[in-house]
């Protein structure tokens, strides 16, 4: 693997040459306790001295609003206007959970149907990573062979170390951007780094104050689809969406037309989330998941069965932000504790 | 605070040996020194599960229209912004007051898990807490962190109407005092002082980082629609696109549907992912109701009727 040196004093004018050859997004704090990845226009607006955002950076390749088709019809021909190929975009400053979950993504629409909205975002998109330099107590993303300096997916990775950052070259596409501004990008002392970087990861790895054992849950789920435990975990659950749409994972959406006038209209696609009652709701009235409890279980047999029953991989990545967010301390760490002792207790 | 603790236990204890409720609804201790969670008690020997303190910050009463259907009565734990929840449900016949039992608790403030987290270790565990007037401190067995309320209550504490329950059939711990406070619309004076253009951007802003997700809705106690308006398809009066128009449409709709009736509890503001004020624009509405009508913040007296949910056939009809 590759790897190089940008100076911090000399970041915010990569971020600028970046902001004007790409659509550059990167965190903005929005406000004051806010902090959300947005389109931004240079150096200026960009946060880095953010733990983890409010809402996953998933939006960039996966938007909550996507508009997929126009339409008109004139006479007997029917006008059809697709989204246009999306611009060249540079994600930077993506914590390690969230670039984990791009991964955890991508097998869903690049499967049986190919998702040309989100695979040709995909495609123009360059991750740049960047690791944390802190661990807030919601954080377990060790629980899932990662960490707070992992820069697996991402096409570069940026470590914070003193007044340098030592960068990661992942990819074909991190190299070329690498060349492209070689300007930047240096390669002194790179072995040097590279040891304060490991140093610096097993340091923030003590800091974890969240063990997660994963060990027989997904095979409690796979023998019980019936638990009494589902009985007493979802009462205090409100049924809102705010763990799926928080969640870098999630990725369930509903399509519908917005029609203006008789003749034309708009299709769009939009985030749904598990926890709403009409998410299951059919035309009929039927509802298979009729109450929270289903729901619920739904949510969490989602994370951590059948996402690794579909594509082998987590479903999960230990970002913390449902545990931060849900306003009645709903908790998968302690759903998964408790589901291990169910196992150990059958 | 552990002494309330104890009488909480011990009442709760009472109510289901003596077969008087079938459900304990209170708060449970959380996944971290600083959260606590809702806890649902049915048997005697489960009541150690119920805790009390400056980490209590959601209003249970929401649970009530979940279990309104039981056969056996349900108690829940109230603080005083609560208990005006408790009283608007009974006003709009949600509820049976035969049927519930309120355990209240006077409520000194309520500490911000977020502003908190930071300081805390999450893991220790909560030896005591004692309330020193200006400042709350928290005695683990990880150490002690003094807050100071100031900084660190929810905004809503510091200009507390209630803090003790108006509504209680049991009351355990000590009466709170009641301070008088000039302006308990401060946050909502300042906005108004705005010109339009701009307090317009500032909604604006707010409202363009809207999820959607509903959490303030699903949190309210006083949306108690079998069907909400905005659930439903047809007609689609706000469609599922996430944009400013929609989102506007759905905070001002539901601003205005609970005016009159909203307790300012100030739920959906603590639960917001995005922190958007939104107490701030169901203050407003409550400021505007009392200087008109002269009322107090519903759910503050038994039977407050809403000014704006009342029929008089000797009401003035200038518009017409």
């Amino acid at each position: 693997m590759d790897s190089r040196v940008v100076s911090k004093a000399q970041l915010p004018e990569l971020l600028d040459k970046l902001a004007r050859d790409y659509i550059l997004v990167a965190p903005v704090h929005e406000e004051e306790t806010v902090t959300l990845f947005k389109k931004v226009s240079g150096a200026n607006e960009v946060q880095l001295d953010y733990t983890n955002s409010d809402v996953s950076p998933k939006g960039c390749l996966f938007p909550q609003t996507e508009k997929t088709i126009s339409y008109t019809y004139t006479g007997d021909t029917l006008d059809m206007k697709e989204a246009a190929e999306p611009p060249k975009t540079a994600l930077f400053g993506v914590r390690p959970c969230d670039i984990k979950s791009i991964l955890a993504l991508d097998p869903v629409f690049e499967g049986k149907f190919l998702d040309s909205y989100y695979l040709d975002k995909r495609k123009n998109t360059v991750i740049i990573g960047l690791s944390c330099s802190k661990v807030l107590s919601t954080c377990f993303c060790t629980a899932f062979n990662s960490g707070p300096c992992d820069g697996s997916g991402a096409d570069l990775m940026f470590t914070e170390l003193g007044d340098k950052y030592y960068v990661e070259v992942n990819t074909d596409k991190g190299s070329s951007l690498v060349e492209a501004y070689s300007q930047f990008f240096g390669k002194q002392d790179t072995e040097q780094l590279a040891k304060a970087k490991e140093e610096q990861a097993k340091k923030l790895e003590g800091q974890f104050t969240r063990k997660v054992d994963l060990e027989g849950v997904k095979q409690v789920l796979d023998e019980n689809f019936e638990l009494p435990y589902w009985d007493k975990v979802f009462k205090k659950c409100l049924g809102c969406g705010i763990c799926t749409f928080v969640c870098p994972t999630c990725h369930c959406f509903d399509i519908f037309d917005y029609v203006t006038g008789e003749v034309s209209g708009d299709r769009f696609r939009c985030w749904d989330s598990c926890m709403f009652p009409d998410f299951t709701l059919m035309a009929g009235g039927h509802n298979p998941r009729p109450s929270k409890k289903e729901r619920v279980r739904n949510r969490f047999m989602h994370k951590l069965k059948y996402h690794l029953d579909r594509y082998n991989l987590e479903g999960c990545v230990g970002c913390g932000r449902c545990i931060s967010k849900c306003p009645v301390n709903i908790d998968i760490t302690q759903i998964i504790k408790d589901l291990k002792e169910v196992g150990q207790n059958a | 605070m552990l002494d309330a603790i104890r009488k909480l236990r011990e009442q709760a204890k009472k109510l289901l040996e003596e077969k008087k409720v079938e459900m304990v609804i209170g708060f449970g201790e959380g996944t971290e020194l600083a959260r606590t969670t809702p806890v649902f008690i049915t048997s005697p020997e489960e009541v150690s599960a119920l805790t009390w303190g400056p980490f209590c910050a959601n209003n249970l009463v929401k649970y009530l229209t979940d279990y309104r259907n039981l056969q056996g009565n349900v108690a829940v734990v109230v603080k005083g912004c609560d208990s005006r929840s408790v009283n608007r449900l009974l006003t709009d016949n949600q509820i049976d007051r035969d049927k519930v039992v309120v355990l209240g608790v006077p409520c000194p403030g309520q500490l911000d898990w977020h502003l908190v987290a930071a300081t805390v270790n999450p893991a220790a565990k909560l030896k005591g807490i004692s309330d020193d007037g200006e400042s709350f401190t928290v005695k683990t067995d990880a150490g002690d962190y003094k807050f100071d309320k100031k900084e660190s209550m929810l905004h809503k504490c510091l200009v507390c109407e209630n803090p003790n329950p108006i509504v209680s059939d049991m009351t355990v711990g000590k009466e709170q005092p009641v301070k008088n406070y000039e302006n308990r619309f401060a946050e909502v004076t300042a906005l108004e002082q705005l010109g339009t253009e701009e307090k317009s951007k500032y909604w604006d802003k707010q409202f363009s980082r809207c999820l959607r997700c509903y959490a303030c809705r699903n949190v309210c106690t006083v949306c108690t629609c079998r069907t909400c308006v905005f659930d439903q398809m047809q007609p689609m009066w706000v469609s599922k696109r996430n944009n400013l128009s929609e989102n506007t449409s759905f905070h001002l709709i539901r601003a205005f549907h609970v005016a009159g009736r909203c307790v300012d509890c100030g739920e959906c503001d603590r639960v917001c992912p995005v922190d958007i004020p939104l107490r701030k624009l169901n203050q407003k509405i409550l400021k505007d109701l009392g200087d008109l009508f002269d009322t107090p913040t519903p759910g503050s007296k038994a039977d407050l009727t809403s000014p704006l949910g009342e029929f008089a056939t000797g009401d003035p009809e200038e518009f017409m």
